[in-house]
């Protein structure tokens, strides 16, 4: 029982980290300089950065709790919240710091607030800020990131032995080669679902969910050879 | 006395991200050098410093992993965490250090058929401050990675030593200052100080990009010019960033462990309930940050208006 819960929980992992890039509004560059909407940092970057905080919470809680819903949500929870103090900052520079109204640059009414976004809009820019939409979509993404990070360490961790650190190492491994391929799929910008890039995805889901298995067999293969922390 | 330690770790944090920033800056690390890259390509000879060794997630987990293997190799050796984790962050430094020489030189040699010349005195004036800008992050981190790894021995309940080893957390923290110090200071830099002599309170547009603002309020503007400016705030709410997440990540915790019953007697049977509350602790802060981004973006929309320029 324990190979399958395992790869089980490495492919939901891998497929929920891709689901989670790609609806984070991330602008890389241009973002940076106000030119593009999202926050200002690369996609893989960003993403790595949310989940790892959502596996330092996660492996906190391993520690005392062993159910695996709650220790993986604690970890989708530790990323909902870094998410959503980058974005809230981000925009507190964008506002205060170089006085630009956050705005879309793909959408002209945003979807859930329902507040006018082409006239705020710099010419030859495409939109600056976090606006609203973007900044649900990112939190949204940042929560199924981190559930599906911290449900990869939980696997490792239980129904592989493998030892603490060396699962953290293992799931970031598989969850950085899984955010990578969502970031080339989505190729250096999205604003969030409400981006016309969002219909990429199934694509992603599928390559990610292949590299997922074939990481959750040699997991497996690994455990069972030893060596990486205790028997089976 | 675990509250005391969380919230010494959450000064440290605020200390590691700020000056995280304002190494990026600089040292021009990030996407922001995207233009300072490009600038000689369009004309605009600099003297500003060009150290984009990779993103700055990759690169500050790779000085503070070094930093954190040295302590941690120190440490087990027996060495006072007072010797080990300076010692740890001088080593990560010494790398940055070499790093930003071959970036810099790299990079600008690269850039000679633009006629951008590498000026000396730009590569020796910058190494001291990128150095000790970093060294300020690297032990902060190196000194949370150690106090999280050993958070229970000092607070005298050993089964709270966090579970992974002090090298993993600094890549941990490493990660996430350089993700944050990336996603939120550089728009001060970027959007602001880099295109100063361009219109307030809009986007960059394409057209001005690469045509960097290179004179400084006095002379030609380095890379020491933009700093002081950022330092008052960019970096300072970067800082704040990667404090308010530490501070909601350990607070909901161990709010979660105190009210769940798991503290202060380590009462196993407790740990899910433990975990339940923190969850929900930690979701009703992110539905609260989602009001106020809705606020902040209603405040500027209502204060400074539709686009007005051409």
């Amino acid at each position: 029982m324990e190979p399958i819960l395992l790869i089980v929980c490495v492919l939901a992992g891998g497929v929920l980290a891709s689901l989670g890039v790609h609806l984070l509004p991330v602008g890389g560059a241009p973002a940076a300089m106000g030119t593009a909407t999202g926050v200002a940092t690369g996609t893989v970057m960003l993403m790595l950065g949310a989940a790892m905080c959502g596996l330092f919470t996660a492996s906190s809680v391993a520690a005392f709790s062993d159910n695996i819903l709650l220790v993986s949500l604690s970890g989708g929870v530790g990323s909902w919240l870094m998410m959503g103090v980058t974005m809230l900052m981000a925009n507190l520079l964008y506002v205060f710091g170089t006085g630009i109204v956050p705005v879309s640059g793909r959408v002209d009414v945003d979807p859930i607030t329902g507040e006018s976004q082409k006239e705020y809009r710099t010419p030859q820019c495409d939109g600056h800020g976090v606006p609203n939409v973007s900044y649900i979509s990112g939190m949204m993404g940042a929560l199924l990131g981190g559930f599906g990070g911290a449900i990869m360490y939980f696997g490792l961790l239980n129904y592989a032995n493998f030892e603490p650190t060396m699962a953290g190492v293992a799931a970031t491994g598989i969850f950085v080669s899984n955010a990578i391929i969502a970031a080339y799929n989505i190729g250096g910008t999205i604003e969030g679902f409400q981006d016309p890039k969002f219909k990429r995805l199934p694509k992603a889901l599928l390559t990610c969910g292949v590299i997922s298995l074939l990481c959750g067999v040699l997991v497996w293969v690994v455990a069972n050879l030893g060596g990486l922390g205790g028997t089976m | 006395m675990l509250f005391a330690w969380m919230l010494l770790i959450v000064v440290l944090a605020l200390i590691a991200c700020m000056f995280e920033d304002l190494e990026s800056d600089v040292g021009s690390q990030s996407n922001p050098n995207s233009q300072v890259q490009l600038a000689p390509q369009v004309g605009q000879v600099n003297r500003f410093f060009n150290k984009a060794i990779s993103g700055e997630a990759p690169a500050y987990a790779m000085y503070c992993t070094i930093a954190g293997v040295i302590a941690f190799v120190l440490l087990s050796k027996g060495a006072h965490p007072l010797l080990a984790i300076p010692i740890g962050a001088v080593v990560g430094e010494a790398v940055h250090v070499i790093f930003s020489v071959t970036a810099h030189v790299g990079r600008t040699a690269a850039q000679k058929r633009f006629e951008q010349p590498i000026y000396l005195d730009v590569l020796y004036g910058h190494l001291l401050p990128i150095a000790t800008h970093g060294f300020m992050a690297t032990l902060c981190i190196t000194a949370i990675a150690y106090i999280q790894s050993n958070l229970g021995t000092l607070s005298g309940m050993s089964q709270l030593n966090h579970p992974f080893a002090l090298p993993m957390l600094a890549f941990i923290w490493g990660i996430t200052v350089g993700a944050i110090g990336s996603s939120t200071g550089d728009i001060h830099y970027g959007t602001e100080r880099e295109f100063q002599d361009r219109p307030f309170g809009e986007g960059k547009r394409v057209v001005y990009h690469g045509k960097i603002t290179r004179y400084a309020e006095c002379g030609i503007r380095t890379q020491k010019d933009i700093v002081y400016f950022c330092a008052k705030y960019g970096g300072p709410i970067t800082g704040l960033t990667f404090g308010l997440i530490i501070l909601f990540e350990n607070w909901r915790t161990l709010v979660g462990m105190m009210l769940g019953g798991y503290l202060p007697n380590i009462e196993a049977a407790a740990g899910n309930m433990a975990a339940i509350i923190g969850i929900v602790a930690g979701l009703a802060i992110g539905i609260a940050l989602i009001v106020g981004n809705v606020v902040v973006v209603k405040w500027a929309r209502k204060r400074y208006g539709p686009f007005v320029g051409e």
